[in-house]
């Protein structure tokens, strides 16, 4: 045992030695390295070795391999087959029951090396063959294309029975690209890839293995191209594009050419300032000082005596008797030459009566007498003017409102109520008073108030302000109130207020005032409100005696050729009111006022009327033509 | 002796490494350094094995039987008018039975099966190419099954000394020559013959593959395997 032992020991020393000793030139071969060992089917394996250093010497190598459990040690059955460095186990010699122990062993002549031993299971080292006959071709699904991809197991794998249980992934990219895109495709052997590039050429490698196993090798690339395809919808859309285009520029080119209308329509240009007068630049400027300087007219307010003229206006149609007639037809001429001068100086507004008005503005201390007789004629003349004014005139209105009083026109408006009264009212019974006149009308400058058109007249009851005055004063105030109120700057009011100072009673019905007395008046001055401040003149001797015969106070219509029709009347009676009919629409009152006796220091109720050309209808037929200076009456009371 | 001797003392280091069993987990490498399949391992395979054969045994009667065998020869699947040669071996063939037996004897029960149609299928084999018009599938099948019988009984084998720590004799009953054949038998028998052996494998075959399922489940469950 000791021998055994000691010569083992030597044995194994001796071969140290040698080992080292013969490092020089020659040696034993290195030792060798099984790298791996691989199964395609799990029914055959092969394994590859590595060896080492062979030492300067011819080597050989062989394999040995020991089944598990078993000491017999058999040799490798094949170095051929499967190449340089390889045994191959063939199908008898694989067992998948038992591990496999395998050592490599080098030999050269000066010794052995051993490898270390590797153990060998079959079924964990099956690397099958890559997947076969690999077909890709391009099909087509609702018009998108996408590459069907098809193969066949490795034909030594034996899946059909189910020996092997193969997985399958495959890789594609484009041509040009690095990046694989990678899909696994389980046991199926068919692959479906969507989202293609259109007429980009795609790769196409698969690859498999089984469920206890290494991957195979990627199978050898299968190129495909796919087709150029433009995509119906895509086609639509681009219909859909350039058809909205050209729409699009054909409106664009509408719009161009119309947009000077559309901008009228969109934007309505907004209206500068109109006054008369009124720079805007100034106003730019920031000078409003100057802006309204430039508005202020010079002669207003009519300071001077020589606007009174244009305040006066007569408006009241006076009766004149025979008397008066006299009178008349000799202020006739004043009136034509107070006509002509106030035709000079007017424009197209009506309502301004005799613009003499030197010989209208009275004074206080003018001679009563002469006074009332010119204010007579005056007042005469003034309506006298004032209806020729108003014939001038295109005032259809008055003759309407004569007829219907219910007129509601805007010029109408203003006027009926003026003139509503005079259908039953006389103009004369003023006249023939003693000391009032009646007809006393402003004549409203419109000079200064130039872009007037109308001039309405709007008779109002004095219950204003006018009361303070002394009885039996009457008052006037024109108003020219326009019924285009679009700049109330520059709207005249003047009222014609003819009332009785501090009085005010009922109106009564104007039935026939038949005798009326006449007074006279005269014109105070004229107030800030245009209204011309009337005093009575105490009549006289020479007042005209009122002919107590006929009455024209009555109007009793207006014809077609706008002429007023008075209406005679014998009886003297006392004034009776002059029922009107509201026609302003913004019912403005008015109110008729009978004249009561002055004298009698008892109210006298203002008799507002306006004046309009009456005619007296028995003269009418009988003529044809019936001088309105006559006809207009004033009433009386 | 010398180089006996030389030999088992180079190789000692490699005794001893073999001699200590080294705990074995299932490792995907090449290079395993397990030295034996584990026992769990050996009987899966063996019973994904049996499966397969009779699988393939299944495919191949069937298409024997629409190839060759007129309508109403036709046999129906428990039908018991004929002798399989495999009757005389000492098998287990009911439920009641199976139940009652042990391991050792369903693993024998296994083997005895498989050994018995090896030399049964060989000659299958060889009665089939003389066939006109055999399909080349039914072949193939039929050479696949005796082939994997083979290897079947060398895991049975395996598995037997693994489980029961025995070591037997491959051969034990493939040399009793159950199975006697005629050289020259008439062609209509000859069909009926081959049609009633693939008939009977096939038959055997799930019985092999019902007994090594149920081992497995007696394996992991003892008390609740039916």
């Amino acid at each position: 045992m000791m021998r055994k032992g000691v010569e083992a020991v030597l044995l194994l020393s001796l071969l140290f030695f040698t080992s080292h000793a013969k490092a020089t030139r020659f040696s034993p071969p290195g030792k060798p390295a099984l790298t791996r060992c691989r199964s395609p089917e799990k029914e055959t394996f092969t394994c590859w070795w590595e060896p080492g250093s062979d030492g300067g010497l011819p080597t050989t190598y062989a394999l040995y391999y020991r089944k598990e459990n078993s000491e017999t040690v058999y040799e490798c059955p094949d170095y051929h087959t499967a190449g340089e460095n390889s045994c191959f186990f063939n199908k008898n010699d694989t067992s998948i029951w038992v591990n496999y122990n395998i050592t490599v062993v080098a030999t050269n002549a000066l010794g052995s090396t051993f490898s270390d031993p590797v153990d060998i299971d079959v079924v964990y080292i099956v690397k099958p063959n890559p997947p076969e006959k690999v077909t890709v071709s391009v099909m087509e699904d609702k018009g998108w294309p996408f590459l069907r991809v098809s193969w066949e197991p490795p034909h030594k794998a034996d899946t059909r029975s189910g020996w092997i249980t193969l997985i399958y992934e495959l890789r594609v990219k484009l041509e040009g690209e690095d990046e694989w895109e990678m899909h696994l495709a389980g046991q199926q052997k068919m692959f479906n890839i969507f989202s293609l590039r259109s007429g980009g050429t795609y790769h196409v490698q698969v690859r498999c293995k089984p469920d206890h196993g290494f991957w195979s090798e990627w199978s050898s690339t299968s190129y495909i191209k796919v087709p150029d395809y433009f995509h119906r919808e895509k086609s639509v859309w681009i219909l859909i594009t350039v058809f909205s285009a050209f729409i699009f520029l054909i409106l664009t080119w509408l719009l161009h050419m119309n947009s000077h209308s559309l901008k009228h329509c969109i934007l309505p240009p907004v209206p500068g300032p109109k006054i008369k007068g009124f720079d805007k630049q100034l106003l730019k400027d920031g000078k409003s000082e100057d802006v309204f300087s430039a508005l202020v007219v010079s002669d207003f307010p009519p300071t001077t005596s020589s606007n009174y003229e244009d305040l006066l206006v007569e408006y009241l149609e006076v009766y004149i008797p025979e008397e008066q007639e006299l009178t008349l037809e000799e202020s006739k001429d004043l009136h034509d030459s107070c006509l002509k001068s106030e035709g000079s100086t007017s424009d197209n507004d009506s309502g301004r009566g005799s613009c003499d008005s030197h010989t209208l503005l009275m004074d206080k201390g003018e001679a009563k007498e002469g006074e009332r007789q010119t204010d007579q004629e005056e007042s005469q003349t003034e309506a006298q003017r004032q209806q020729k004014d108003w014939d001038e005139e295109e005032l259809t209105y008055t003759h309407e409102d004569m007829v219907s009083p219910d007129m509601s026109s805007g010029r109408v408006k203003t006027w009926p109520s003026v003139f509503s009264p005079l259908p039953q009212y006389t103009l004369s019974p003023l006249v023939q008073r003693s000391s009032l006149e009646m007809a006393k009308q402003h004549c409203l400058s419109d000079s200064m108030f130039p872009p007037s058109s109308t001039s309405s007249y709007l008779i109002q009851p004095g219950n204003s302000t006018k009361e303070a005055l002394g009885p039996s004063h009457w008052e006037f105030s024109l108003s020219n109130k326009q019924p285009q109120l679009l700049h109330p700057k520059t709207q005249a009011h003047s009222d014609i207020n003819i009332s009785s100072i501090g009085h005010k009673q009922t109106p009564v019905s104007l039935q026939s005032p038949a005798l009326r007395r006449t007074e006279y008046v005269e014109v105070q001055r004229v107030n800030e409100e245009d209204m011309v401040l009337l005093q009575p003149i105490v009549c006289g001797e020479g007042c005209p005696q009122m002919r107590q015969a006929e009455d024209y106070s009555k109007v009793r219509g207006v014809d077609s050729d706008n002429r007023l029709l008075l209406q005679r009347e014998v009886a003297k009676e006392e004034v009776d009111m002059c029922p009107y009919e509201d026609q302003e629409a913004d019912g403005a009152t008015e109110s008729c006022y009978t004249s009561s006796d002055i004298n009698t220091n008892q109210k006298p109720p203002a008799c507002s009327y306006t004046a309009t050309p009456v005619q007296d209808n028995r003269t009418l037929p009988a003529s044809g033509y019936v001088d309105t200076a006559t006809m207009f009456t004033l009433p009386t009371y | 002796m010398n180089q006996c001797g030389v030999w088992a003392v180079l190789l000692w280091p490699y005794l001893l490494s073999v001699s200590i069993p080294l705990d074995c987990k299932e490792e995907q490498g090449s290079l395993s350094r397990c030295p034996s399949i584990s026992q769990e391992k050996l009987l899966d395979r063996v019973i994904q094995h049996a499966e397969l054969i009779y699988r393939v045994s299944e495919e191949s009667c069937s298409l024997f039987e629409e190839m060759f065998v007129p309508f109403p020869l036709r046999l129906q699947r428990n039908q018991a008018g004929y002798t399989c040669i495999t009757k005389a071996l000492p098998i287990p063939s009911s439920k009641s039975e199976i139940q009652q037996i042990s391991d050792k004897w369903l693993l024998h029960s296994v083997l005895m099966l498989v050994q018995s149609w090896i030399e049964p299928l060989a000659y299958l084999q060889t009665t089939l190419d003389r066939y006109d018009d055999a399909p080349e599938m039914l072949l193939n099948k039929t050479k696949w099954v005796s082939e994997k019988l083979i290897s079947l009984e060398q895991g049975v084998v395996v598995l037997i000394k693994k489980m029961l720590d025995e070591g037997m004799l491959t051969t034990t009953y493939s040399e009793q020559g159950l199975f006697q054949y005629e050289v020259q038998p008439e062609m209509l028998e000859s069909v009926m013959r081959d049609y009633t052996l693939l008939s009977c494998f096939k038959k055997d075959a799930h019985k092999m593959e019902t007994f090594l399922k149920l081992l497995k489940c007696r394996q992991t469950d003892k008390y609740n395997c039916a």
